[in-house]
């Protein structure tokens, strides 16, 4: 830092931004803080969405979390989904990224065709793919059939309706893995790249030794936001499987929901969410962090 | 250093499959969606080569005559509002983000990230029981204070990125000349923003019409949002295959132009570690 002229006090324009901030701070304070305050409260309670409460109020919802076969089963099939779609998202956003990049004249359709999949809403694509996995229905069986192939149908067992909402997530956002990976190449700059071959690197190696090192901060930061996001998967469970066959496929959050929506017990979905909370605020301190770190 | 020795070419070849193999994967969902809203009702469920002139507008017509619009609208109403709103709130705020000397930035950071990160059934569960008691179930007034949760830690976040990227020393120098505060930020730091602006208001706008969650507890059938309404098309017995292609071709399609747009400033906007 050069040493700053002070245009009036300092402390005066410190005022004027406190200012700024204040409306935003307010309004976070009532469209955010109340509510997560609200769930806390009656994570602790007993209420029930029929019976009401008796304001009792205690651990038992957490006690009873710690027991909870139905939650660990959730559990799994919330970390199945999250690595495997993570995995399959980055893995396929960064082949495509490192394509488009070999790619002379930046071929700008191809970047639009690829992401066209991240402009449908989440709904939407489980309608879809809900459409192509619906035997009777889908042209994959179709187009199988007319060799005799008979595709199973993915929906019925807990493997294969894990897998279908795993291609539906996959899916549609690919391409947010693809751009930030994209970005990141684009942003290395090419002669690194000859000063490799100059001392005598082969094309493979200058990739892994000094493409892929410069990649790493771009896949933290995809795999962090999608690994997030897979926490919250709802509305493809929600229309591809309704958490069966069974609850074999019953996430975390939709976990959640049934208890308090479906079976009123407002009180255990809350201390669900609330435990889903405290993992994701721990995961968005190391994204805080890591922000902090590459921008400083 | 193009050299075209067989093994080279062998490899383009490689990349070239994967591509396409990728293209398709990509492509066959879009193009499936699009066949699907055109095919007669009675053939949907042969295959596509043995009816290929089954075509018909019928889908789009009836889609047309339902209370698919409606929803659209809602879902515009809904969207639009709450951005607009998280956009005067949080514009400022980026800006003092990016450029006061304020402490406790980092818990700043830490919080936005949280709050849009955290899972949307923490939020929706005392929201719900809020609404129920105030009467703000099925409103626009409800719906819309509700989104604000989704908007304003997205576009404070954006803003404060994007107002990072403009140089301290041009708002310096505005306040130099004599300027308050506030003409720093109306007159020269926000139009140097403005594309990080365009794209915050975009990607506000979008998370607000994706939103199926938060619709679908607190709305019935006024001021149903399209995400939910396109379940109507389907029920305890049947599935109305033909329209919900063609109500999930009215979901995207009015986004699709704003995702083209927005596609550069998406990766700025959302983690300004990694520069586009």
């Amino acid at each position: 830092m050069t040493s700053k002229p002070q245009p009036r006090a300092t402390a005066e324009l410190e005022r004027g931004y406190r200012n700024m901030l204040l409306p935003a701070v307010f309004a976070v304070g009532i469209f955010a803080i109340v509510p997560l305050a609200g769930m806390l409260a009656l994570s602790f309670s007993d209420y029930h969405l029929i019976r009401g409460t008796n304001w009792d109020f205690g651990f038992k919802n957490f006690v009873r979390l710690v027991s909870d076969k139905r939650l660990m089963g959730s559990v799994y099939a919330m970390s199945v989904l999250s690595f495997f779609g993570v995995l399959t998202q980055v893995l396929i956003g960064a082949a495509i990224a490192v394509g488009l990049s070999k790619i002379v004249g930046k071929w700008r359709l191809g970047r639009v065709l690829f992401l066209l999949p991240y402009a449908v809403p989440h709904v939407a694509v489980a309608l879809i793919w809900l459409s192509l996995f619906t035997p009777t229905l889908s042209p994959i069986n179709a187009f199988f059939d007319l060799f005799g192939i008979t595709v199973p149908s993915f929906l019925t067992t807990q493997n294969g309706a894990l897998f279908a909402i795993v291609m539906a997530d996959t899916w549609t956002n690919f391409p947010f893995a693809m751009l930030i990976i994209l970005a990141a190449l684009q942003g290395i700059s090419p002669d690194l790249d000859e000063a490799a071959a100059l001392d005598g690197a082969t094309r493979v190696q200058s990739f892994f030794y000094v493409t892929l090192p410069l990649l790493i901060p771009a896949f933290l930061m995809v795999t962090l936001f999608r690994f997030i996001d897979s926490l919250k998967h709802f509305p493809m469970i929600f229309v591809m499987t309704k958490g069966g066959p069974g609850r074999s496929t019953q996430a975390t959050n939709y976990y959640a929901y049934i208890q308090t929506f479906q079976n009123s017990n407002v009180a255990y979905g809350a201390a669900i969410a609330v435990t889903l909370f405290i993992v994701a605020a721990i995961i968005s301190f190391y994204v805080a962090r890591l922000n902090q770190r590459i921008t400083s | 250093m193009i050299d075209n020795t067989s093994s080279f070419r062998v490899k383009k070849a490689f990349g070239v499959t994967i591509m396409l193999v990728l293209l398709f994967f990509a492509a066959l969902p879009t193009v499936w969606v699009l066949i699907m809203s055109f095919r007669e009702q009675a053939e949907i469920f042969e295959p596509i080569w043995e009816s290929p002139l089954a075509v018909t507008l019928d889908n789009y017509r009836g889609i047309a005559r339902s209370d698919f619009p409606k929803a659209l609208l809602n879902s515009f109403i809904c969207a639009g509002s709450s951005t607009l709103l998280a956009m005067i709130v949080g514009v400022p705020a980026g800006f003092a983000l990016a450029k006061s000397r304020l402490s406790g930035k980092f818990y700043a950071s830490w919080l936005l990230l949280l709050l849009r990160m955290a899972p949307p059934v923490g939020f929706v569960i005392p929201l719900f029981l809020l609404y129920v008691n105030a009467g703000l179930i099925d409103t626009y007034f409800g719906l819309i204070v509700a989104y604000m949760t989704l908007t304003l830690p997205l576009i404070v976040w954006s803003m404060w990125n994007s107002f990072a990227q403009v140089p301290d020393e041009l708002i310096e120098a505005a306040i130099m000349d004599g300027a308050t505060l506030g003409k720093a930020f109306l007159q020269v730091a926000l139009p140097a923003a403005r594309p990080g602006a365009v794209a915050a208001a975009i990607l506000g706008f979008l998370i607000v019409w994706n939103d199926f969650f938060y619709a679908l507890i607190i709305t019935r059938s006024s001021t149903v949002t399209a995400p939910v309404a396109v379940m109507n098309f389907i029920s305890y017995d049947s599935v109305d295959w033909g329209s919900i292609a063609v109500a999930s071709i009215a979901l995207t399609l009015p986004i699709l132009p704003l995702m083209v747009i927005a596609n550069r400033y998406i990766v700025q906007s959302l983690s300004g570690a990694v520069k586009g």
